[in-house]
């Protein structure tokens, strides 16, 4: 049964409470953090996929279209719980940390061991950058709008410079075969894919076009306005999925 | 109920334990799962020859062949607009250095022309010690994977020892094996400390029970306070001015980098190979017996030529049906494709210049059923297709036409 608590009347744990309710804490950042490397890392696999795995997909259109698009669903979904139910700025982060933890792991031991790909092939993009302010700005708002409209374009517009850094280098020129190729083609030429071959690549198809040569802001744009509506989806699923059942019979 | 449990365990460990003592290592690639008319009318292959088959770590390796385009494609299979020929390896065990289509080197997907003759060469470099099972094959856009004949690989020697370099445009010279690795754990690392403090900012607080309690109670301003305000504010102005400013960085240091380049090339098939109209084929009837493992195709030929030819061999999907009455050489290492005495014919006297004969051959063999080919008597495009060799009487002179019919089956 829950308990109703009138304004102001909670005093703060002490003693044999406090160290209860701290392990409880405990108990439940490690299970929420083995949910969130598995699901969103599964999610994110399944949605986002060959963009994220190699370092010849990551082109300067789909990529940050649709990385930002599918990344920012698991961290809205959890936002809305800690934040609503325990005034928690940190879900995104949380989230965007532990999918990294997974993709870690995945791209050491299944990619690099398993399947001898070299890691710097493989290396996974971060959304980390826009992960905190996503937090901060909803901490800051407290607003499921201001966060879905500013937080959500800042968590698209960030991505594509927050890991230009890591994969910049593999754009650099090499002259190969009588052709032109960066240096992240070379890697899908000559480490073999059976299953991959090139033409599987979505590397600027379809009727999304550059702009006088500038692809990227315009797919950033893009995925901006789309963030929005993705994030406001995605924290409504949040909030209907959560429930503080029993921790009302606490 | 516990000692259930227990012996459950106990029985499903015994079952497994059984099931460890007969691992077998994974000796194909499902070469055969494909639909038979799929690889028998796509690409056919012929003439694939690895330089060698048992090298050391860096050393290269080529292999080389010819592929017919069939004419006859199925009408299942979308055009081969979109082809990339690759290899079948378990991972990179080794990598592809060099790739050539008609003696031109290309680097993407190309276009194929059904009825188009092409030569092919992978040059290749051994990567990982080990014994591989390594295909030639065609994957196909929105077909699958077509494959050529395939062959054991042995790669000697430490992987330790294996390099790769390659020289940019700029002329620098990068390691493929590390190129970028050192900078990108770095980047990583990086954001992710910053993330860990923001989260250990709150983890040290009392979380879920208390912070619940307090928010029921109306004490929000105390679960959020000034310095965390504060903090959220510098997150807010710092981390976009950090991005900005790696990525400007990045920018000044890599000022002259490429998109990722997503062409088709386009290579022209060489003059005919295939049906070069020296001898015309028409196959009026191919009839497969299933008792008898048997296919027999009913052939109208026009020897157009000023020699006396003989068949030599049937070849589809990879298997080669020989006439052992003509001592032909057989086409891959691989002898388990190839039925040495496979090839009969009604008629075994040369066929005379500006003859034109109506003769009937039967290939026969166990490998229609063990290759999954005679599978195509019950697909719903159950046309079969194949490359016939002729020979002069020398074995000296080639010609070979491409037949291709519907195929009536016979049960008993």
């Amino acid at each position: 049964m829950s308990v109703n608590i009138s304004n102001r009347s909670f005093r703060p744990y002490t003693g044999e409470k406090a160290r209860i309710t701290r392990a409880y804490d405990y108990l439940i950042l490690v299970l929420a953090l083995f949910l969130f490397i598995g699901a969103f890392h599964l999610h994110f696999a399944l949605t986002v996929g060959d963009w994220d795995f190699w370092v010849d997909w990551k082109d300067r259109q789909w990529w940050p279209l649709v990385t930002p698009l599918m990344g920012i669903t698991f961290p809205a979904a959890v936002q809305a719980v800690m934040w609503e139910k325990f005034r928690l700025p940190m879900g995104a982060t949380l989230c965007v940390t532990a999918l990294l933890i997974g993709t870690w792991i995945a791209r050491i031991f299944a990619y690099h061991y398993w399947n001898y790909f070299p890691i710097n092939m493989v290396l996974p993009a971060t959304m980390l950058p826009g992960a905190l302010v996503l937090d901060a700005i909803l901490m800051l708002s407290n607003s499921l709008t201001i966060t879905a409209i500013f937080g959500g374009a800042a968590f698209a517009l960030l991505f594509y410079p927050s890991n230009w850094p890591i994969i910049g280098m593999f754009h650099v020129p090499v002259e190969y075969g009588n052709a032109q190729l960066s240096i992240a083609d070379l890697f899908g030429f000559e480490y073999i894919r059976t299953g991959m071959p090139e033409y599987l690549r979505i590397i600027e198809r379809g009727t999304l076009r550059t702009y006088g040569q500038y692809a990227t802001p315009l797919s950033a744009f893009c995925s901006a306005l789309l963030c929005t509506l993705m994030y406001t989806l995605w924290w409504h699923i949040g909030k209907w999925f959560a429930t503080v059942r029993y921790l009302n019979k606490i | 109920m516990k000692t259930l449990i227990i012996k459950c365990l106990m029985a499903l460990g015994l079952v497994l334990s059984v099931y460890s003592f007969n691992v077998q290592p994974v000796m194909a690639h499902g070469e055969k799962a494909l639909e038979p008319f799929i690889r028998m009318r796509t690409i056919q292959f012929y003439d694939v020859e690895w330089d060698k088959q048992k090298f050391n770590v860096n050393e290269q390796v080529s292999v080389s062949g010819k592929f017919h385009v069939a004419e006859d494609w199925p009408v299942s299979v979308p055009k081969p607009e979109a082809s990339f020929l690759n290899i079948s390896t378990p991972g990179p065990v080794l990598i592809r250095t060099e790739r050539y289509l008609n003696g031109k080197p290309f680097m993407n997907s190309v276009a194929l022309q059904p009825g188009g003759d092409y030569t092919f060469k992978i040059v290749l470099k051994g990567r990982l010690p080990g014994r591989y099972h390594i295909h030639p094959f065609f994957n196909l856009k929105d077909a699958g994977q077509v494959m050529g004949p395939g062959v054991w690989l042995e790669i000697a020697g430490a992987s330790a020892n294996f390099t790769n370099s390659v020289k940019t445009i700029n002329g620098e010279l990068v390691d493929m094996e590390t190129y970028g690795l050192s900078n990108g754990i770095l980047w990583h690392i990086f954001w992710g400390v910053l993330a860990t403090a923001w989260l250990l900012w709150w983890v040290r607080r009392p979380l879920f029970i208390a912070r619940y309690r307090m928010l029921q109670a109306g004490m929000e301003d105390e679960l959020v306070t000034l310095n965390d305000r504060l903090i959220g504010k510098s997150i807010l102005i710092g981390v976009p001015v950090l991005v900005l400013a790696a990525n400007m960085m990045t920018v000044n240091q890599y000022p002259n980098t490429i998109p990722l380049q997503a062409s088709l090339d386009q290579i022209l098939p060489l003059s005919a190979q295939v049906n070069a109209g020296v001898v015309d084929v028409e196959t009026l009837k191919a009839e497969y017996r299933i008792p008898n493992r048997a296919m027999m195709f009913t052939l109208k030929i026009n020897n157009r030529s000023d020699k006396q030819i003989q068949i030599g061999e049937f070849s589809t999907a990879n298997v080669h049906f020989l006439n052992k009455e003509l001592h032909v050489p057989s086409q891959v290492g691989s002898e388990s494709m190839t039925a040495p005495e496979g090839l009969s014919m009604d008629n075994t006297a040369p066929i005379q210049p500006g003859e034109q004969r109506t003769m009937t051959i039967t290939a026969t063999d166990a490998l229609w059923e063990s290759e999954k080919l005679d599978g195509l008597v019950r697909d719903a495009d159950s046309r079969i297709g194949g490359l016939l060799f002729f020979y002069d009487e020398h074995l000296g002179e080639r010609f070979i036409s491409s037949i291709t019919a519907a195929v009536i089956p016979k049960f008993n």
